[in-house]
């Protein structure tokens, strides 16, 4: 049941990237809904899944990507994995710790996903990728997981008290 | 000491007394009425001030519900017609859609036909998933007959080759992506080189001779010596010349003539070599008046 969850999430997930994203684009920059999925993944379910469902994700967002290299695949697992790691040394999960996340996960990936088009020969500056595209991302993923999790909050609400002793 | 009773009982005979008077000066003829008429018109003009406001309330009141049971039937005509504007709205706005697609359908059927290879129409079904590429995905696959390398081109001219075809989608690498390179010609001078894409979402053409007359508003073509397109079809018109004295070539940055954001339907040329006999421009060059017309505004 819990398989079939994730590849109904994955098969849903990849194609809303691709056909919908762009009516959201803002200057041309479209948020990566899979590292965002990913990462709530990784904040509500653990490693495990989070990392399973990072290499499919991943993997689906290469096969329908122009470039040659496989860095979804490679990154997404990593990212959800710490997703996971950081939700699991935490007190509560509130919506700075969301935000923060999702920003440092983004611009992390972002970063990488440059040093692998430069190790792979496409020399571009990478001031001018971080203005154009690592920042404004960044900013859109955190945004829009953070908004997801409002979501997620709404739909199933906190079990645990909000007290600095409690842990998960 | 005064009975209240018999007060009341002699206020009763004065008011049966008075009202005898009035009656008998009511039964008198209308020429001896005049002093009580006179009374009456006093008595009037003072009961016609409240009387009026009253009217003017009541006016007001009937007004009112007058304007409320017609606001009810406007209420009603409105909601009518609103339902009825967005209708046509949508209406028109589908109208409208349906006539930009039959034109880009009616411009890429004339393409198709003065091309003298085969090609496959396609749509644009989607965007490259990261924000690190720039490419799209078509609806025609390696099942259409499309494969790897193929040149994709529309009518404003070429955009991109085919990085990855699978069953029924392929993935088209655009010209603008830096990644992308494809043999160009200027039309004027006849000089080649290598155009490929830039970060600024631009083109540009490189290697071109040193004393090459390649000036500014000069159109590059494809040169068809490499690649999946076919000779003739146009990139863009050279916007910006570079001149570097340590390098041994110009390069020149190409503005395109397609507008990449607004790509929906494409046709990938499957066989660009399959004509043996090749025209010198086998594909009339749209001039960029639209692009200029864009600019002008």
């Amino acid at each position: 049941m819990k398989v079939a969850a994730y590849i109904a999430l994955v098969l849903l997930v990849i194609p809303i990237q691709i056909v919908l994203l762009d009516r959201i684009s803002i200057a041309g920059i479209r948020p990566d809904l899979a590292l965002v999925t990913v990462c709530l993944i990784g904040l509500y379910r653990g490693e495990m899944e989070t990392v399973l469902a990072g290499l499919a994700m991943g993997f689906a967002q290469d096969l329908f990507s122009g470039g040659a290299l496989w860095g979804n695949l490679c990154l997404k697992p990593v990212l959800g994995l710490m997703a996971g790691l950081a939700r699991r040394n935490l007190v509560n999960l509130t919506w700075a710790f969301v935000l923060t996340l999702m920003l440092g996960l983004s611009l992390l990936s972002g970063s990488v996903m440059y040093l692998l088009k430069s190790f792979a020969g496409s020399g571009t500056s990478f001031f001018l990728s971080a203005r154009g595209i690592i920042l404004p991302q960044a900013c859109y993923d955190a945004i829009l997981g953070l908004a997801a999790f409002k979501l997620i909050r709404l739909w199933k609400p906190r079990r645990t008290p909000l007290t600095a002793f409690t842990y998960e | 000491m005064i009975s209240l009773h018999s007060i009341a009982g002699g206020k009763r005979t004065v008011l049966l007394l008075l009202a005898l008077l009035i009656t008998a000066l009511l039964l008198l003829p209308e020429s001896r009425q005049e002093p009580v008429l006179a009374l009456g018109r006093h008595m009037a003009a003072a009961v016609s001030i409240p009387l009026r406001a009253l009217e003017w309330v009541n006016q007001g009141i009937d007004g009112m519900w007058t304007r409320y049971g017609t606001l009810q039937h406007v209420r009603e005509e409105n909601f009518t017609l609103r339902q009825e504007i967005a209708r046509l709205r949508q209406e028109n706005t589908r109208m409208h859609e349906t006539a930009a697609a039959s034109t880009r359908l009616r411009d890429l059927l004339e393409l198709r036909e003065r091309l003298p290879y085969p090609t496959v129409s396609a749509q644009v079904v989607g965007r490259d998933p990261s924000n690190w590429y720039r490419s799209i995905v078509i609806n025609k696959g390696a099942g259409d007959g499309l494969a790897v390398d193929m040149g994709v081109v529309t009518p404003a001219g070429i955009i991109g080759r085919i990085v990855k075809a699978y069953d029924r989608f392929a993935i088209v690498l655009l010209l603008i992506d830096p990644n992308n390179a494809v043999t160009g010609l200027v039309q004027r001078t006849r000089d080649e080189g290598i155009v490929e894409g830039t970060e600024k979402g631009l083109t540009r053409i490189k290697y071109l001779p040193l004393l090459s007359t390649v000036k500014v508003g000069d159109q590059v073509v494809t040169s068809g010596l490499a690649g999946g397109f076919p000779r003739g079809l146009p990139i863009g018109t050279i916007t910006k010349i570079e001149r570097r004295e340590a390098e041994l070539f110009l390069s020149a940055e190409i503005a395109p003539d397609t507008d990449f954001a607004k790509i929906e339907e494409v046709l990938v040329v499957t066989s660009p070599r399959e004509s043996t006999q090749l025209p010198p421009m086998p594909f009339p060059l749209q001039p960029p008046a639209r692009r200029d017309a864009g600019d002008q505004r």
